[in-house]
């Protein structure tokens, strides 16, 4: 289901100087359309949430421009474009408001003036809710949830809100692999349905089996494209310097014939990347095992 | 006996003073809501004392001065939101700077130019004695007020419980919590007159304090909490007729007496509820 135009956001030599005189971000530009997955990897302190919020307005850009489909920032977030579940909610958890509720403020910029919820509101907060898994919990009071199950409501409250582009920093923090899996699966049907979606990470493995495009960003921007060229063992200790658990297994370490390819694994506190292989044509081997470059 | 009971309603005085408390009583409670689940609860006290030289200036004037408060009210409230984004200090210390700041200014003024105000009167409040005019002010802040919130309470609820999201869809969110501030403001002139400086933060606590205890929708909170500060205003209005009693003392009294009700009896997070829970998770264990 293609969109005849997919949606476009880009980013002009984008930097951010904190009014601290960090700068936290510098020169980064990229152009990303709607129909893609994009992870955004970097280490801690890189810039990715920094990034996230230029990119909604939340810190003013000190250079650069961001465009949403074309338009300034304040436009596209009033016509509902953008989707963003930050890294921590910075809510009030004993507000008597229900999960439902907090998924239907998703809404409020489709409602009138009073925000009197229609039916086709009160279906996208059910269906929003059906596809993170939470529609069990709708009338529960928002802070009786895990940490994991709050993190889903508010991915809800961003598919409710319909966005065509959605910003997710690191949402897999503090998730259960069952989880990651299942929000992976959406992310995917949603890229088909011509969504763009940002997904910043430290998770490595996780990277090459669901992003179709990949940022490496070190406060500017190290590398940008198709996973398959872009994500490689140089670009990512140009991106992590010394920050990776590296270990490099010779084909003699694996086995006793003359195949003298080795295995890499890199990796900084979750699921590792593995790669195997010649140096020329290496292969990408996804955690949960397969691909063809395994012996 | 029925005739006895029906004898304030003979007097205009207690009419006045009967529906007007309970209008007053509204609105805040309206605002309490808000003002509770932000932990803003001493924001009411600090206006209704940071309006004291607003009040000393509007006599100096010789301007009506629910005029001066106001504006005195909405300058403490904005001067305790700009400090506190400008600085990393806690709230309950911007409020109490800001507030003593402006309470002391207040008692300067009326110190130099003594015989200006009767600032007891503004300390007190007296709805016995209100006079007309003061009648169309309280009137018509409060229905500024009730029209504002009606109509942006949701608005309000978005930009109080997450900032960052009710930015990403688009509200107006400063123009929001600039328009609440000043609404606050005005409430806590109005409810000066009817219950005095002392007890308005009463006015502004507890109705949603006791209606918090009571449910998990906002919505409905609202709407117990309104009925709350009307019933009890008017109520305490009434019968301050028979006990000769201070107005706001049995206003903020009555509405303690049905906090603490509801603290004990509340059906999800009254103290007998817990108790009854933990009970049964013994005896099932
Ligand atoms: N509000 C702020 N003021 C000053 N510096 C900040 C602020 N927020 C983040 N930084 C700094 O900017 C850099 C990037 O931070 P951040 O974008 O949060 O990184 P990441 O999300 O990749 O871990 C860090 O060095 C951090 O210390
Ligand atoms: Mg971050």
């Amino acid at each position: 289901m293609l969109q005849p135009s997919p949606i476009l956001l880009n980013l002009e030599k984008v930097g951010v100087t904190y009014p601290n005189g960090h700068t936290a971000i510098e020169n980064i530009s990229f152009t990303l359309q709607g129909g893609t997955i994009c992870g955004l990897v970097g280490v801690n302190g890189a810039g990715k949430s920094t990034l996230f919020k230029s990119i909604m307005g939340f810190v003013k850009p000190t250079s650069g421009t961001v465009t949403i489909a074309g338009l300034e920032v304040k436009t596209a977030l009033r016509r509902n474009l953008v989707s963003y579940v930050p890294q921590t909610e910075d809510v009030d958890w004993n507000f008597p408001v229900l999960v439902e509720d907090v998924v239907m403020m998703g809404r409020y910029g489709y409602m009138g003036f009073l925000r009197h919820p229609k039916a086709a509101d009160r279906l996208a907060v059910q269906d929003a809710l059906e596809r993170v898994g939470m529609a069990a919990f709708r009338k529960r009071q928002i802070g009786e949830l895990s940490g994991g199950q709050k993190k889903r409501v508010f991915v809800a409250r961003a598919l409710a809100q319909g966005g065509k582009i959605i910003l997710l920093d690191e949402p897999f923090t503090g998730v259960d692999i069952k989880t990651e899996d299942s929000l992976i699966l959406l992310f995917r049907t949603l890229a088909q349905e011509g969504c763009l979606i940002l997904v910043s990470t430290h998770n490595l493995g996780s990277v090459p089996a669901f992003c179709d495009q990949v940022l490496l960003v070190n406060k500017t921007l190290l590398a940008a494209g198709p996973v398959e060229t872009t994500f490689t063992e140089e670009n990512l200790a140009k991106a992590f310097g010394g920050m990776l658990r590296h270990r490099k297994l010779a084909g003699s370490d694996l086995h006793d014939d003359k195949d003298h390819r080795a295995v890499t694994v890199l990796t900084d506190d979750e699921s590792a990347l593995v790669f195997y292989g010649h140096q020329g044509d290496k292969k990408i081997i996804s955690p949960e095992g397969g691909g063809d470059g395994s012996p | 006996m029925i005739s006895l009971l029906l004898e304030p309603f003979t007097y205009e005085y207690m009419q006045k003073a009967i529906w007007v408390s309970a209008l007053v009583g509204g609105v805040c409670a309206f605002l309490s809501s808000y003002l509770i689940l932000k932990g803003w609860s001493l924001m009411g006290d600090a206006l209704s004392h940071s309006i004291v030289p607003g009040v000393a200036l509007a006599y100096l004037l010789a301007v009506p001065y629910a005029i001066g408060a106001f504006f005195a009210g909405i300058l403490a409230a904005f001067s305790m939101t700009l400090v506190k984004q400008k600085t990393k200090l806690r709230e309950d210390t911007v409020i109490g700077l800001v507030f003593t700041t402006f309470f002391a200014l207040g008692l300067l003024l009326v110190s130099i130019n003594p015989t200006s105000v009767n600032i007891q009167a503004i300390i007190l409040g007296n709805i016995l004695a209100i006079s007309n005019e003061d009648i169309y002010q309280v009137v018509i802040i409060s229905a500024i007020c009730l029209i504002c919130l009606g109509m942006f309470w949701k608005d309000l609820l978005a930009v109080f419980f997450d900032e960052a999201h009710a930015r990403s869809i688009g509200l107006p969110v400063q123009l929001l919590k600039i328009m609440f501030f000043t609404l606050l403001s005005a409430a806590t002139v109005a409810a000066l007159q009817t219950v005095g400086a002392c007890l308005v933060i009463a006015m502004v606590v507890t109705p949603g304090a006791t209606a918090y205890l009571l449910t998990d929708r906002f919505g409905k909170m609202i709407v117990m909490s309104v009925l709350l500060g009307s019933l009890t205003a008017a109520a305490g209005a009434y019968l301050s007729y028979f006990l000769n009693a201070s107005t706001g003392g049995l206003i903020v009294t009555l509405q303690t007496a049905l906090f603490l009700l509801a603290f004990l009896y509340a059906p999800k997070y009254g103290l007998l509820k817990a108790r009854r829970s933990l009970h049964q998770k013994t005896e099932k264990a």
